[in-house]
């Protein structure tokens, strides 16, 4: 369960950072909108990677039952996370990104 | 036309979720308690040692053991330990029962290892807090029946919540906590949207599994006033053979527990029936364990008691209850590791603190016409008092079941009922408490109380059993060490909960009651 956790993380990051508002608070400027697609675009797919991983792990009935927790659980910690500790967050963010291949060996 | 619609969903949201919220949150809390369950009875029960030996090993000890105090009973039922609940049970049943009846069983704990009776303390364990969650311990049939119209009501309100949410997907990461109302409101969202799969699929589950109480008219359109035989047919019981009356020795069971795992592709065994054990018409029932996500109604297979021969298997279900199947098992979690059982647990949490803060949003909302003049109107003070009671003084009193199940004297007579006594004086005394005392006191006061029980529970058991949190991390025995932390966790919480709540009355002179405080009993998972 720990690649996906660290996908959807990572994708929930992503797709928070391609809402100006929110880029704005964390990295101090409006994103343009190349960067704004970009970064929509890799969370969705991090989010598609991590249904991936969690099925191929673990079948499909709990692979998606998996998947939907870990879903929840990371939008959960990365909200609570940004208004009390935001660099934190988005270390997260980044270590979840440099473990995840790691992860994967361990998984296959 | 649209805003007009959208005010009437908010209004039902308003209504349906505070008529309803009070029960609901105490329905959430000891709902998601229950999914540690069996946790909780290994720590009410100590004296029930948890072992880690094979399930052939504790079914031959089984055998063994009703060989030589039940050889001529009718019925034998097995129930194997498993990492989560240590206990080996064996029950026994001298005359078969009438038709239609229960039988009388006599019924005995083992230990998994030696195989010597153990006698656990009378109590009713994490079982009070499952049964609690939807018979709300009252008389059958009105406590399922009050807990399926709340169950309705939570599904009104999530859905009416979700349509009078105007930004769902722009407010998705939002939360500002220290702003007031504000921050109460973003919290309420944040818990709902978030966990939104969890609530919807907890809701809706919950509303299937009471579906044949709640609307047994296609039931009853098909098969009359015979509701017996829709069941007889849905889960076809395995039919009680007749007795031979001929003596012939039952053969070992241990060997049938992989055969049946054959059957099921390595689905593992819960429970074994013998019926005639000792006979030549013996025959043994092996009921598979709830290890998938679509719960199996009734799965079984069927062995010759003598030979050893398997003599029929249930089909695999029809779509329809494979459905149905689905939605019980994602409700129980049985099938859950020990990860993904804390996910649940957490997603539990989350549902609980949703309907807190739900809660506290529509009285602070009320409460800020009154800031000026300090009084407060009759029924905002009742909704005041009830919210207090029905939060801090549930979990006080969770806290309390706890502590009196160590400080009870291990042979009173009905221990377990003054349990859960106990439980309830205590909630009954927080009612008392949050009446006398002016809002933002009682809420602290309860707070503290509650930390202090919290934390007690830990000491008490190392006090007053040789269980304590040293011992069961040295015997690994992670149950009853993730109780203890748990505990202490949660007691901490409450105190800084409190903390919190001091504070900002101390600056702030408009009341804001403080955040959900639910976060209960979290325990670690038996691995062993």
């Amino acid at each position: 369960m720990l690649l996906p956790l660290l996908l959807t993380y990572a994708g929930f990051t992503a797709l928070c950072l391609s809402m100006p508002r929110h880029h704005d608070e964390l990295l101090g400027h409006k994103p343009s909108a190349r960067r704004r697609q970009s970064l929509a675009l890799s969370g969705w797919l991090l989010l598609g990677f991590s249904l991936w991983a969690a099925v191929t792990s673990n079948g499909w009935s709990f692979g998606l039952v998996d998947w939907f927790a870990v879903l929840m659980l990371s939008a959960l910690a990365l909200v609570l996370l940004l208004p009390y500790r935001p660099r934190f967050a988005l270390a997260l963010a980044g270590v979840s990104l440099l473990a995840s291949p790691v992860a994967a060996w361990a998984q296959c | 036309m649209k805003e007009g619609f959208r005010q009437a969903m908010a209004w039902l949201h308003t209504w349906a979720g505070l008529l309803f919220g009070w029960l609901l949150f105490a329905i959430f809390l000891t709902g998601t308690l229950a999914y540690f369950k069996d946790e909780i009875s290994h720590w009410m029960q100590p004296e029930i040692p948890a072992r880690s030996v094979s399930a052939e090993t504790s079914l031959t000890l089984a055998q063994d053991y009703l060989q030589q105090h039940a050889a001529g009973a009718s019925r034998w039922l097995i129930d194997l330990p498993d990492a989560r609940e240590p206990g080996l049970t064996v029950r026994w049943q001298q005359a078969p029962a009438k038709p239609g009846e229960r039988g009388r069983f006599e019924s005995k704990t083992l230990d998994a290892q030696t195989g010597a009776e153990v006698q656990g303390r009378d109590s009713m364990g994490g079982e009070f807090f499952y049964r609690f969650h939807f018979q709300l311990q009252m008389p059958y049939p009105w406590g399922r029946w009050l807990s399926t119209i709340a169950a309705m009501v939570m599904f009104v309100a999530l859905i009416t919540g979700i349509i009078t949410h105007k930004k769902i997907f722009k407010d998705f990461f939002t939360f500002r906590p220290r702003k007031g109302q504000r921050s109460w409101l973003d919290g309420h969202n944040a818990v709902g949207v978030l966990v939104l799969p969890f609530h919807l699929m907890i809701t809706y589950s919950s509303l299937v599994i009471f579906m044949s109480m709640v609307m047994p008219a296609s039931i009853v359109a098909s098969y009359g006033s015979d509701v017996r035989t829709f069941y007889d047919e849905v889960f076809p019981a395995s039919k009680t053979p007749e007795r031979a009356n001929i003596e012939a020795p039952l053969a070992a069971m241990a060997p049938l527990l992989s055969k049946a795992s054959e059957q099921w592709s390595g689905g593992h065994t819960a429970r074994l029936s013998v019926s005639n054990p000792g006979d030549a018409n013996a025959t043994v029932v092996l009921s598979r364990a709830g290890d998938r996500v679509v719960h199996d109604f009734g799965r079984a297979v069927t062995f010759n008691g003598v030979t050893g021969q398997m003599l029929g298997s249930t089909p695999e279900q029809p779509l329809a209850m494979a459905v149905g199947g689905a939605f019980y098992g994602l409700h129980m979690g049985h099938f859950a590791g020990p990860v993904l059982r804390w996910l649940y647990f957490i997603c539990g949490l989350a549902g609980t603190a949703m309907i807190g803060t739900g809660l506290v949003i529509w009285l602070g909302k009320r409460q800020l016409k009154h800031a000026k003049s300090g009084v407060m109107p009759f029924e905002l003070r009742l909704v005041e008092v009830l919210n207090i009671a029905s939060m801090a003084g549930l979990v006080s009193a969770v806290a309390v079941f706890f502590l009196a199940n160590r400080l009870l004297p291990v042979n009173l007579a009905g221990r377990a009922d003054w349990e859960v006594n106990a439980f309830f004086m205590a909630w009954g005394l927080s009612v008392l408490h949050a009446m006398v005392r002016p809002g933002r006191k009682a809420w602290v006061e309860q707070l503290v109380l509650g930390a202090a029980l919290f934390v007690a529970v830990p000491l008490i058991n190392a006090l007053t059993t040789p269980w304590n949190l040293g011992v069961a991390l040295l015997q690994r025995d992670w149950a009853l060490a993730g109780f203890d932390l748990a505990c202490l966790a949660t007691g901490f919480f409450l105190a800084w909960a409190a903390w919190t709540m001091q504070r900002a009355g101390n600056t702030v002179s408009v009341k804001k009651p403080h955040r959900e405080k639910a976060q209960p009993i979290i325990l670690e998972q038996g691995t062993n």
